[in-house]
């Protein structure tokens, strides 16, 4: 018996052995050249001189770097709001008894299939073009200029685009959500007469509460990592109010000849999303234990 | 009889007027890619405007340019490759670490290990990336397949393993008894059983790899082979200002994916769902 | 048995690799027997004239397969292959700083041996001389088409209305006024696209500073809160006589409404021609020199290298290499180009002006040229975004606070490259 266990022992490192050296060449390697790389001055070609923490020093007085911080969670966090108040009305309204409900939530859904680069063309298009003619049609003032070439509210113009594209995914995490609240714990809410918003806040979102979770972390997550929206949509214009964090990292990382500046960048950036994650995680735990 | 089974009307009508949000930029997306130069105009009346005649010729030159068959070539061979690979190797990682967490040790650092790679961003990896795989001669489509393989590992891996709490560990010892191998029992009996899951799994690579513009874009560049989304980025100054040109591409690269979710958003939409709950 | 099923366990996955890796087999297919040239060219708007030049080679040369790429982001895609050392034979750049980074980096190799580098014209040789970092010996690239910029017109329009070509500032501005009093847009921007902001920005600067500023502030002679101010206050200036809102529009949109008669004038370079003529091919258009200063002849007419072709170094067939450049430097191949692309060739002899550029012939046969000064900037400095960000901040002190930048920044991004000259200086003096 014992012989027979640790055969299936040496089958399960057999599978595991491979995994992990290609989880590790691909993933983990790649990370720590990332981090000797965020030492040098090296432009990626030719030679490198070794400089210390020289990147990360000149990192935190950049101001491109700082003013892309801010765009990034600015953007990351308003986009995460906007999107999970949006898509639990969604979810609420698409879960309800309601006629063509599959058909709907089919239609809602398909912002989140296409690529976010061609959608970002489609509505760079409309931004520059459709809704200007709009605002001249009816003399509606702060539409008749691009919202993409105004240094204040292009940011906004990315945000739309990035909100339109990802409340579908989460208005069907939280339908699925919504399922699992039992049906019987609406008629009792009932009984005790409760009112549909009283009913929503004391019943529903405790029961939701999970969906939330992996909700905000989601949505945090890949609204900090945008980048197809700043690509087709503004190239991080004007006066780079919308260079993302991956954009900048990409552009002169690769472009600029900053490889060993960016990948600090890259580094802190690292750092930055776990630990937005961890916090998150956290904060949310405690709050599903309390409720 | 129970009140909520009334269809509740005024939402539902709400609810499709809504649906303008998802359709109008469609809309003008596909008008445009009708029209001629000459029939874009600057009023809203011309710009909402049927295309004076319906002719294909728009995408027939888009085609052209773009050489679009072989950038979807690229596309399909990309991402179906990715999702064979991923549902085969994912799975049985994924198999291989549950059961293993509760027998060996070290496997349960194993899985948080792979599945912490979920927070680490493309951005970090991208530059090193890009000098390894070239080193290693993987700086095309075969790279970008193998990148999106462990890219994928640490959520994949989380799905299949949680999974795995749902299939009785009676079944396998059944087989021991029978005298199976371990692979035998996997490839028989636990893979099967994994199907919901390997659906979700197969959903969720899909759309990621199908609409990803950067990992094609940087490791993949100047090999002269295209994926959809990128083929679009690297014809902009084809397009100039024709944006009629433009806009028949876009169609043509939306078509695809569209026609896909079209045949199969049930199985998606329970995909997609089905990954968060179990996630 | 436990030994075969490990086997069977490594080889799914080992396998499922190898299949990727054979697949990589796929990309990389060569006509036999022939020698494969490629040449990636930094200007995508080129294509169709290396196109028929391609064609035009290997129609005539049996033993050599020539492929010319030119890439939308071409630089980008170009830095990130030689970032995955993944060289082409020959690449066509300008002569800007990212030929002085690439000489810097050892990535280019000597072409003296060739004889067509002494059909180039002195003053292109010299330019690219003034891009090396550290000076060096032999010669890296050879210079091709040279552009001019300027502004270019509209000639009928101006014909239509007397309009007359301004000499200097004042008369520029009284021009602009003139043109918007008939109700017509003077200027028209794409600002959009970053990098146009660099044309008038470059016109301007070449008549208002030294063209060796750049060098001048390495050596701490001067600063460029000094030099710039000028500059960056006629551009704020030109604004007022373009259209409303020129960060909705890029270069694109720019060049279509110029060529529809949406402006009078355009602040472009000679390369903007073909693709404005694209969008009117019967547009009759000319240009002048920017009149930066209050007095004629103290105005400098903009230009630089357009396209250079650089041998890799590390390139295998250098014969094959050498026969692609001959190629390209004959006469003809030249015509072809310039027929195409417009500008001015950088070879000596017998090439027409071409009409468009009729207005800086003075100019250019006075050899009263000077560089673009962007081209010594340091791209990660981002210096075009510096300038939108400039002409969008409508604050009192925008130009303070523009210069300031431009000055910090600029010791920042090029401390690596101060030291380098530094130490080659001393080494210079030790030597003597």
């Amino acid at each position: 018996m014992k012989k027979k266990m640790s055969n299936r022992d040496k089958t399960f490192w057999a599978v595991i052995i491979p995994v992990l050296i290609l989880f590790f060449t691909f993933n983990t390697l790649p990370m720590i050249k990332g981090i000797v790389y965020s030492f040098t001055n090296y432009r990626g070609y030719g030679t490198y001189d070794y400089v210390g923490f020289r990147n990360y020093l000149d990192l935190f007085t950049d101001a491109r770097v700082g003013k892309s911080y801010l765009f990034t969670f600015k953007y990351a966090l308003a986009g995460t709001v906007l999107v999970n108040v949006l898509s639990l009305i969604m979810a609420l309204g698409l879960n309800s008894s309601i006629r063509f409900k599959s058909a709907l939530r089919g239609i809602y859904f398909v912002p989140n299939i296409l690529g976010g680069l061609v959608i970002g063309y489609i509505f760079s298009f409309i931004f520059t073009y459709i809704l200007p003619a709009v605002g001249n049609a009816f003399n509606i003032g702060f539409l008749q200029n691009s919202i993409l070439a105004s240094e204040k509210y292009a940011w906004i113009g990315v945000l739309i685009v990035g909100v339109w594209q990802a409340v579908a995914m989460n208005t069907i995490i939280y339908i699925s959500g919504l399922q699992t609240v039992p049906q019987e714990v609406y008629e009792a809410s009932m009984l005790d007469g409760a009112s549909k918003w009283k009913e929503f806040w004391k019943v529903t979102f405790p029961l939701v509460m999970p969906f939330v979770t992996i909700n905000l972390v989601l949505s945090t997550k890949n609204f900090l990592m945008v980048f197809d929206q700043i690509m087709s949509l503004t190239k991080g214009g004007p006066a780079q109010s919308t260079e993302s964090i991956s954009y900048l990292i990409y552009k002169n990382g690769m472009d600029g000849g900053q490889f060993g500046f960016q990948s600090a960048n890259a580094v802190i950036f690292f750092i930055v999303i776990v630990a937005i994650s961890v916090f998150q995680m956290t904060v949310m735990n405690k709050k599903e234990e309390q409720l | 009889m129970r009140e909520t089974k009334k269809t509740n009307w005024v939402l539902t009508i709400v609810l499709i007027l809504g649906t303008v949000t998802v359709f109008f930029p469609l809309y003008m997306a596909i008008i445009i890619a009708f029209k001629q130069p000459s029939e874009m105009t600057n009023d809203v009346a011309g710009a909402l405007a049927f295309p004076a005649k319906w002719s294909l010729d728009n995408f027939r030159q888009a085609m052209e340019v773009t050489d679009f068959w072989h950038s979807l070539g690229n596309s399909l061979l990309i991402t179906l490759t990715t999702i064979v690979l991923a549902v085969l190797i994912h799975s049985i990682a994924g198999y291989v670490i549950s059961r293993g967490m509760t027998r060996i040790k070290g496997f349960r650092f194993i899985y948080l290990y792979i599945v912490s790679g979920m927070f680490v961003p493309f951005s970090i990896l991208m530059m090193p990336l890009v000098k390894q795989t070239a080193q290693m001669g993987l700086g095309n489509r075969a790279g970008v397949i193998l990148l999106y393989l462990v890219f994928y590992m640490p959520m994949n891996v989380l799905l299949y393993t949680g999974y795995m709490k749902n299939i009785p560990m009676a079944l396998e010892e059944a087989a021991d008894i029978d005298g199976a191998s371990t692979w035998k029992t996997f490839w028989k009996i636990v893979f099967p059983m994994m199907m919901p899951m390997h659906a979700t799994v197969a959903i969720l690579t899909a759309l990621g790899t199908w609409n990803d513009v950067m990992t094609p874009l940087v490791i993949m560049s100047g090999t002269g082979q295209n994926t959809l989304p990128l083929a679009q980025l690297n014809f902009q100054t084809q397009f100039g200002t024709n944006y009629n040109l433009a806009f028949a591409s876009y169609i043509l690269a939306l078509i695809p994916i569209l026609v896909f979710y079209i045949i199969c958003q049930k199985q998606i939409l329970n995909g997609v769902a089905n990954g968060a709950v179990k996630g | 048995m436990p030994k075969r099923k490990i086997m069977k366990g490594m080889s799914v996955i080992v396998g499922s690799v190898m299949v990727l890796t054979s697949l990589a087999g796929c990309s990389q297919n060569s006509e036999s027997g022939k020698v494969e040239v490629e040449l990636v060219s930094y200007k995508p708007e080129a294509v169709a004239a290396f196109e028929e030049i391609a064609e035009l080679f290997n129609a005539t040369h049996d033993d050599i397969h020539l492929t010319i790429d030119s890439p939308n982001e071409a630089m980008t895609i170009l830095k990130t292959r030689f970032i995955r050392e993944d060289y082409p034979d020959i690449v066509g750049i300008g002569g800007d700083v990212n030929y002085s980074n690439f000489l810097d980096a050892d990535l280019f190799m000597d072409i003296s041996d060739l004889e067509e580098v002494g059909m180039v014209k002195q003053s292109y040789l010299d330019m690219d001389k003034e891009l090396e970092f550290i000076p060096q010996d032999g010669i890296y690239a050879l210079p091709y088409a040279a552009n001019a910029a300027g502004i270019l017109y509209n000639k009928d329009m101006f014909e239509e209305h007397g309009w007359k070509i301004p000499q200097t500032w004042d008369e520029f501005i009284v021009l602009c006024d003139e043109i918007e009093a008939s109700g017509i847009q003077p200027l028209y921007f794409g600002y959009k696209d970053t990098w146009t902001c660099l044309a008038p920005w470059n016109a301007l600067a070449v008549g208002l500073t030294d063209s060796d500023i750049c060098n001048q502030v390495n050596m701490g002679n001067t600063t460029f809160s000094e030099s710039y101010r000028e500059v960056a206050d006629k551009m704020k200036v030109l604004l007022d006589y373009a259209e409303p809102n020129p960060y909705a529009y890029g270069y694109n949109d720019a060049c279509t409404a110029f060529a529809r008669g949406q402006s009078a004038m355009y602040a472009i370079g000679s390369y903007a021609i073909p693709q404005i003529k694209s969008v009117n091919p019967e547009m009759n258009i000319d240009s002048f020199t920017f009149p930066a200063n209050e007095k004629e002849e103290d105005n400098v007419l903009n230009s630089g290298i357009d396209l250079q072709f650089c041998v890799m170094k590390n390139c295998e067939n250098k014969e094959a290499v050498y026969e692609v450049l001959r190629f390209l430097y004959e006469d003809d191949t030249i015509k072809t180009y310039l027929k195409n692309q417009g500008g001015i060739t950088c070879k000596e002899g017998d090439f027409e002006i071409p009409a468009e550029l009729e207005g800086m012939r003075a100019y250019i046969e006075e050899d009263r040229m000077a560089d673009f000064q962007d081209h010594h900037y340091p791209s990660e400095m981002s210096v075009d975004a510096m300038i939108q960000t400039f002409l969008l901040d409508n604050s009192n002190h925008a130009t303070d606070t523009f210069l300031e930048r431009f000055d910090t920044e600029w010791t920042r991004y090029n401390r690596d490259l101060i030291r380098k000259v530094q130490q080659y200086q001393q080494e210079m003096e030790d030597v003597q």
